[in-house]
């Protein structure tokens, strides 16, 4: 112990000493000795202050600024407590490595290895983690569809490539389907040898992956591979990752419930299939909820489908769950679940109604060579029967779950008396349900199949009540003698059970009737005066009564909606007089009275004004029911303020010493206090009381003072945007808690299946080839539709075309739209919003900015992104295709119908003119379309503004028009008006997931115009006017200018045209003779031109000299008049100078 | 009863009775609805006059309605268009009060695509159906709880018309709002004052007085704060049959409204009406309406439901009185056309519920998020 101690002393190094005298020290004194004890906003106020107010003005500006714009709307979260596994699709174009990302990171979480990754897996990721992989394949649809449920996706890029344009278009559409979180991944960096290079491809790729996501967007280097996978230590930082990723609410999200099928089970009776293997198929499909809870009675759409409403659905125990308690750190071999029943991972499953187990390929094979060598017997089974059979055969099914009835039958059904018949049909009513038998009828023609439809699928809500009605729905109209013969029957069936049935039935209400008043508080009497037309009703009796919540909800929701329906064939009950009117039997007496149950009047009102008041509220008794809802009454002991005083003052009490207990007075209003304590008799009475009270106030007190300290010390309370976003969490503190301790079954109930519970759907009739084409590649994405998102409509969106894209696109060329949930084909058309809100038709879309476009298409909510695609190519041999999403955008408006206008011109010619007024031919057919235009304005080409009057008789569709001014018969006039453009009714859902997996990537709707104009090879003829020619302009002649002659003599000299002198000049001109010159006189000349030259030398010489001289002149007056002036300001300032000392000299004298 | 046919996407109702809530609920859900045997038995058989009017007004103000009747009238089909809204007039039947139309445009005004402005020509205070002073005290201020902004939400009574020949007016204006907020209205308040109109219409108008003071007379018993105006109509202002009556309504210290009427009998009626039972009356049934009491007026329970229904997906919570008829098979329409089930409860755990009036209900449900497809967004 020692030791140590005295090596650190030995070791320790000298300390600083600071320098106490000399020179420095004292500086330092001097220093630091100046205002040393302020702090520094004392010692300079000025560097705290305000410099200047416009500064502090910006400043504060801006940092308000700063703070709102951080601000986003708060919304209510509602992830809820046990999320569903978080959906990771790894993404990317082909040998890239996805499926290598996926089968590594299962090998890491779970320690298996899959080695054929079909579909999505679900693996625990972590004690609060759950990730569904899946792998998107190349195909355009599959990357739309996941895109709209993703959330992360893994964008996979080759590095020693670069991008390809599946990823760019990938990331368009993730943006207009609601962006997901997306994080990059570099593979293949090993095939980049030089250092150098992988460093500058890496940056490259960084930067152009920033661009598309968001700056500092996260993108991975996975730099190599072993052993057919890749490194380890990277796959686990790529996991921890995912582990930790947030996610984003997203709107579309938030507002529709949607599932990942991972499992689909065909629930059609094999005995259907065998018969038709095309028949509609029963299918369940599982899922994990994701979104927002599901509610039975909601249609799904399955992507690339169609719409399906759900027929049922039920939660089953989650097949790959979360650990249930977290003991350590991590997670146990165990609890290291996965599940992935498209690539046969998940062993047993279990279902509501069957136990599915995984056998894997050794049976599938034997069932192969079975079939092959049935071959010949199953063809022997599926010949079809001749037509007499068929007809003997054919079938009337009676009942939903009944027997069927062949025509042989009906002869033995007939000899049967009706108590056999009843005895008969009894056990066939409780037989277990063969829904789908019902398709069957072949008896009759489609009234027949609806009437069996509507009560069957009435049957499906109601078990057992239905059955008596059914018999009379079904009766077929034709063939006349089975029917009334059949008819008899049924009627004589009828009356038996309706007495029956009613006699259960009112039996049933007693013992309600018996609950309901047992229940009854006597209380309540009060309602019971009411004499009112509806008393007898069970809903009425079950105003006031104590029961439980069941209870009140079975009263509103539950019996009474079963009610059997009506019958609705009685023309044989009472008898006929003289063939037309019928005498009213007791039992149609009988069913009036039911009747008006169904006639009752409609009213809000609780009870109508015109009812007794029933009790006379004055009276004692019934004033002790209200008392106290009046602010006169007493009030609750929370809001009571003499309540609440009162337990202040116990707390005070309470919290003082206890001195304070006891009597005393109030000095200044002489108010005596006496303590409970002090009291004997009023603490006897009290006590109990005061316990209870006293817990209460005190926990009220605490939660008062935590109040008071949130509101003090966190920042939440007083502005707008933290009252928003406090309200917003309360609001999904109470949805996660409100419902928390109900049983699941009830919550489904009201709820609906929230997200994370793994669901069945049971789905109906749904297109064989969804089974037979089933590949597990394609993602199966299941998005519930909201209120009327069933509908269809003409959908205004906003769009734009991708800048990307080489083409614009022409109005009424179809195009694949992905909007919603959904991927179909239609025809928009496209036009602009002018100012006066007209949509003016365009035949294009522009180039580079938005314009809008109708079609016919779903109902879906505005706001709602949707991308659009030209076509999906062929093939990816035959040409490359560019960026293939020809434009994006939102829908703006939904309607049924629309207002796109196109512009016309009506042209006509002048038949006649008068002064102003003209007729007008040609512009119209008849003198009716002339009256439709009648006060419109009409223009000609030469800009003259006119109106059309009125029709004139003889040519048909003539029109007296007036103008500004007289027209002329060569003008052509306008009117220029609006033509209504009708969007076609073209919806055509793509349905690529029924297809087979090879013509699933080509998948070929209708083609554009263009397009079918290359396959037949049409062209189109010209209109000859307008081909564009070469212009050719003859110079214009202008005719000679001809002066009056009497203007001439009045003109001047000067401006009269001179003909006569012109000529002659120019005669002369013409005929001027060459002069030829002596010898002499050309010596002369001469002589004499070179003297000219000369002189003229001579002269700019002289010029030349004088400028030169007058500047040199200048130059020598400049240089004086400086000296001068330097000269001046000498003086100047000697002067000043010593004018200075004066005054200063001045001043001391002054100053002593 | 009701059957649904799911790839059709129709109902099918049988009888006239709920057929306002059926229209209302086609309309908002866009479900097509089927309804067969309308007063089948009746000597007045098929759908009636105010229900056609009914029709007319849904079809004014929706875009892409179809109708279709048999020929008897006995069987309605209605496939919704799209909510239009706008300036509309419209004549309503005399059979029945304006309420019953005024109801409808409430319901469905803030899911418009353009607001809704309309005059109707009615009756405007009858038994049946709530008066458009109860439209405008106990509806409205239920329906200002589930939207933010209620600038434009007016109910103007022009004219007042009684019994039997009409001759009112009202002009109903609402706003049109993207999606409804959810709420949480679980403390009523107390009563802390009472108002009210007496109006005498082609009458002496003395009778508003008598009206008043016989009503004030009961309602002073309970509460100091009673104030009750008269509305003396002249000329064509006062419709075109002579009537009187009172309307009350009391307001609680949480904003609650509850509203009671009484008027006189019809001008052909046998038996006359004095104004001091008039007055009592009312004031008696205002009792009554307290005692019922809940966070919104008894009549309007249906309204408060289906916003709530409406909502934004997050749980909305009300606490009422005891269900009406009118609301419970409401609720039970919901579910048939919505998928919605409320959850409902019985309020317990208060010790001083005494005197407070019947026993509460807590409604609780998931709003379904329906937005307002109908409107333009730019």
């Amino acid at each position: 112990m020692s030791q140590p101690h005295a090596e650190d002393a030995f070791e320790k190094k000298k300390a600083h000493r600071q320098k106490l005298s000399g020179r420095k020290a004292e500086r330092k004194k001097a220093k630091s000795g100046r205002n040393n004890d302020l702090d520094p906003k004392e010692r300079n106020p000025k560097a705290f202050g305000f410099q200047s107010a416009i500064k502090a003005q910006r400043k504060f500006r801006h940092k308000q600024d700063f703070e709102t714009k951080k601000q986003h709307i708060p919304h209510v979260d509602h992830t809820p407590l046990e999320p569903p596994p978080l959906l990771v699709a790894v993404v990317g174009p082909p040998k890239v490595g996805k499926s290598t990302l996926i089968s590594s990171l299962i090998k890491l979480f779970t320690r298996t290895t899959l080695t054929d990754v079909k579909g999505p897996v679900t693996i625990v990721m972590g004690k609060k983690r759950r990730v569904t992989l899946i792998e998107c394949n190349n195909d355009i649809s599959s990357m739309v569809d996941l895109a709209k449920v993703v959330d992360l996706v893994l964008l996979l890029c080759d590095a020693s490539f670069g991008f390809e344009m599946e990823v760019f278009e990938f990331l368009n559409i993730c943006q207009v389907h609601g962006m997901p979180r997306i994080m990059g991944v570099l593979t293949h960096l090993d095939l980049i040898k030089n250092a150098k290079a992988l460093k500058n491809t890496k940056k490259t790729l960084k930067h152009r992956f920033w661009t598309e996501v968001y700056p500092g967007a996260k993108l991975f280097y996975l730099s190599g591979i072993l052993h057919e996978e890749y490194l380890r230590n990277e796959i686990k930082n790529l996991g921890r990752f995912l582990s930790v990723m947030k996610l984003r609410q997203l709107t579309w999200r938030t507002t529709h419930s949607y599932l990942l099928g991972d499992r689909y089970e065909d629930l059609t009776s094999q005995e259907y299939v065998r018969q038709n293997p095309k028949c509609n198929r029963n299918v369940s499909l599982y899922g994990y909820v994701r979104g927002i809870p599901i509610s039975k009675h909601l249609s799904v759409h399955i992507a690339g489908v169609g719409d399906f409403p759900i027929s049922d659905i039920s939660f089953l125990p989650d097949p790959c769950p979360l650990p249930e308690t977290i003991k350590k750190r991590a997670l146990i071999e165990k609890e290291k679940l996965v599940y992935a029943p498209f690539s046969g991972v998940g062993g047993i499953v279990y279902d509501k109604d069957a136990v599915y187990v995984e056998l894997g390929g050794s049976h599938s094979h034997t069932k192969k060579v079975e079939d092959e060598s049935t071959n010949i017997v199953t063809n022997i089974t599926k010949i079809e029967k001749t037509l007499d059979e068929k007809m003997e055969e054919a079938t009337l099914q009676l009942f939903t779950a009944g027997k069927k009835i062949t025509s042989k039958d009906l002869e033995e059904l007939m000899q049967i008396d009706d108590d056999q018949l009843v005895s008969h049909l009894k056990p066939v009513r409780k037989e277990p349900e063969a829904r789908s038998e019902r398709r069957k009828v072949i008896f009759d023609e489609e009234e027949d199949e609806f009437e069996n439809a509507s009560s069957s699928s009435s049957s499906d809500e109601d078990d057992d009540t239905t059955t008596n009605s059914a018999p009379s729905t079904s009766v077929p109209n034709k063939s006349k003698d089975i029917n009334s013969k059949l008819k008899n029957i049924l009627n004589q069936l009828e009356n038996k059970n309706g007495v029956n049935d009613n006699q259960t039935e009112s039996q049933s209400r007693k013992s309600d009737e018996s609950d309901d008043d047992s229940g009854s508080d006597s209380g309540h009497e009060s309602l019971d005066d009411f004499n009112v037309k509806w008393k007898e009703n069970l809903a009425t009796r079950a105003l006031n009564r104590h029961s439980t919540t069941r209870s009140i909800m079975k009263i509103v929701y539950g019996s009474i909606d079963e009610e059997p329906d009506e019958v609705e064939n009685d023309n044989s009950d009472g008898e006929e007089i003289g063939g037309l009117f019928k005498v009213a039997s007791s039992n149609v007496q009988k069913h009036k009275m039911k009747q008006t149950d169904l006639n009752t009047v409609e009213s809000s009102l609780f009870d109508s004004w015109n009812n007794d008041v029933g009790k006379d509220w004055l009276e004692p008794e019934s004033k002790a029911l209200i008392q106290n809802c009046f602010v006169t009454g007493a009030w609750k002991e929370s809001e009571d303020a003499e309540q609440l005083l009162k337990l202040d003052d116990a707390e005070d009490l309470e919290s003082d010493s206890s001195e304070a207990f006891g009597d005393f007075e109030d000095l200044e209003t002489g108010e005596k206090h006496i303590t409970p304590g002090s009291d004997k008799q009023g603490e006897k009475r009290k006590m109990p009381v005061d316990e209870s009270t006293e817990k209460k106030a005190l926990a009220e007190k605490k939660s008062k003072l935590k109040a008071q300290f949130d509101a003090d010390y966190d920042n939440a309370g007083s502005s707008y945007y933290d009252e928003m976003k406090s309200s917003a969490e309360k609001q999904s503190e109470l949805n996660k808690t409100v419902f928390q301790q109900m049983s699941d079954d009830l919550r489904v109930q009201v709820e609906g299946y929230r997200p994370g519970m793994y669901v069945r759907l049971e789905l109906e009739d749904v297109p064989a080839e969804f089974i037979d084409n089933f590949d597990p590649s394609y993602p199966l994405v299941i998005g519930s539709l909201n209120m009327s998102e069933e509908n269809i409509g003409y959908v205004n969106v906003k769009v734009k075309k991708h800048r990307w894209y080489k083409k614009i696109l022409k109005s009424s060329d179809p195009v694949l739209l992905s909007l919603g949930w959904r991927r179909f084909q239609t025809v928009p058309i496209y036009s602009k919003l002018e100012d006066d809100l007209k949509f003016r038709y365009l035949k294009y879309t522009p180039q580079h900015i938005t314009c809008n476009a109708h079609f016919w298409g779903p109902i879906t909510p505005q706001g709602t992104g949707f991308l659009a695609i030209q076509s999906v190519p062929s093939s990816v041999t035959t040409d490359k295709p560019g960026f293939r999403i020809a434009a994006t955008g939102a829908v703006q408006e939904l309607d049924k119908s629309t207002q796109i206008m196109k512009k016309l011109k009506l042209i006509g010619h002048p038949l006649k003119i008068y002064n102003k007024t003209a007729f007008i031919k040609d512009m119209f057919n008849s003198s009716l379309e002339v009256a439709r235009f009648e006060g419109a304005q009409i223009k000609t080409v030469s800009g003259i503004r006119g109106q059309i009057k009125k029709a004139i008789s003889k040519p048909e569709g003539c029109f007296r028009g007036t103008f500004e001014d007289k027209i002329k018969l060569s003008d052509i006039v306008f009117c220029r008006t609006w033509f209504k453009v009708n969007v076609p009714q073209f919806y055509n859902p793509m349905i690529t997931l029924l297809l087979p997996s090879e013509l699933r990537i080509g998948w070929k709707g209708a083609r554009t115009l263009g397009q079918i104009k290359r396959d037949e090879n049409i062209k189109n003829q010209p209109n000859e006017d307008s081909l564009y020619k070469d212009i050719v302009r003859r110079p214009k002649v202008f005719k000679p200018l001809v002066i009056p002659k009497k203007l001439q003599a009045i003109l001047p000299y000067k401006s009269r045209p001179k003909y006569g002198v012109l000529l002659e000049e120019q005669k002369k001109a013409l005929e001027r003779v060459a002069v030829v010159r002596e010898p002499y006189e050309h010596k002369v000349s001469k002589m004499m031109h070179m003297l000219r030259t000369s002189f003229k030398h001579k002269k700019e010489q002289h010029k030349k000299t004088m400028k030169e001289n007058i500047k040199n002149y200048h130059k020598e007056i400049e240089q004086i008049e400086a000296k001068k002036q330097k000269k001046i300001q000498l003086q100047k300032k000697q002067i000043m100078k010593t004018r200075q000392r004066a005054a200063a000299i001045r001043e001391k004298k002054g100053r002593s | 009863m009701t059957s649904f046919n799911k790839k059709a996407n129709i109902l099918s109702y049988k009888g006239s009775s709920h057929m306002r809530q059926r229209l209302i609920l086609s309309v908002l859900s866009g479900k097509s609805v089927k309804i067969d045997e309308i007063r089948k038995l009746d000597d007045n058989p098929g759908i009636q006059e105010f229900e056609v009017n009914l029709i007319r007004l849904l079809d004014k103000i929706t875009n892409g309605t179809i109708v279709e009747l048999n020929e008897t009238g006995t069987s309605v089909f209605f496939q919704p268009g799209l909510l239009h809204g706008g300036t509309v007039q419209h004549e309503c039947s005399l059979q029945r009060g304006v309420g019953y139309y005024l109801e409808v445009l409430v319901m469905l005004g803030l899911f418009c695509k353009v607001p809704l402005n309309v005059t109707l020509r009615c009756v405007t205070n009858n038994c049946l159906d709530p008066s458009a002073d109860h439209i405008l005290h106990g509806f409205l201020p239920c329906l200002r709880k589930f939207i933010l902004d209620d600038e434009d939400l007016e109910l103007k009574i022009v004219k007042r018309g009684m019994l039997p020949h009409g001759g009112g007016e009202v002009k109903f204006s609402c706003p049109i709002s993207k999606q409804v907020r959810p709420v949480q209205l679980l403390d009523a308040g107390m009563v802390k004052r009472v108002r009210g109109v007496a109006y005498a219409l082609r009458v002496a108008p003395s009778i508003a007085n008598r009206m008043v003071d016989s009503a004030k007379g009961v309602l002073l018993k309970f509460l100091p704060d009673v104030f009750i105006t008269t509305d003396q109509r002249k000329g064509i202002q006062s419709g075109k049959s002579p009537g009187f009556g009172i309307h009350l309504v009391a307001e609680t210290t949480q904003g609650v409204f509850y509203v009671a009427e009484q008027m006189s009998q019809p001008a052909e009626a046998a038996d006359v009406s004095l104004p001091e039972d008039v007055g009592a009356k009312a004031a008696q049934r205002l009792l009554r309406q307290i005692y019922l009491g809940g966070c919104v007026d008894p009549a309007a329970q249906s309204v408060a439901v289906l916003l709530m229904a409406l909502s934004r997906n997050d749980v909305s919570k009300i606490m009422v009185g005891p269900l009406s008829n009118y609301t419970i098979s409401f609720l039970r329409h919901l579910r048939e056309f919505f998928g919605l089930t409320f959850h409902l409860e019985h309020c317990v755990g208060d010790d001083d519920s005494e005197g407070r009036g019947s026993d509460k209900i807590h409604m609780t449900c998931v709003g379904i998020g329906y937005s307002n497809l109908n409107k333009r967004t730019i």
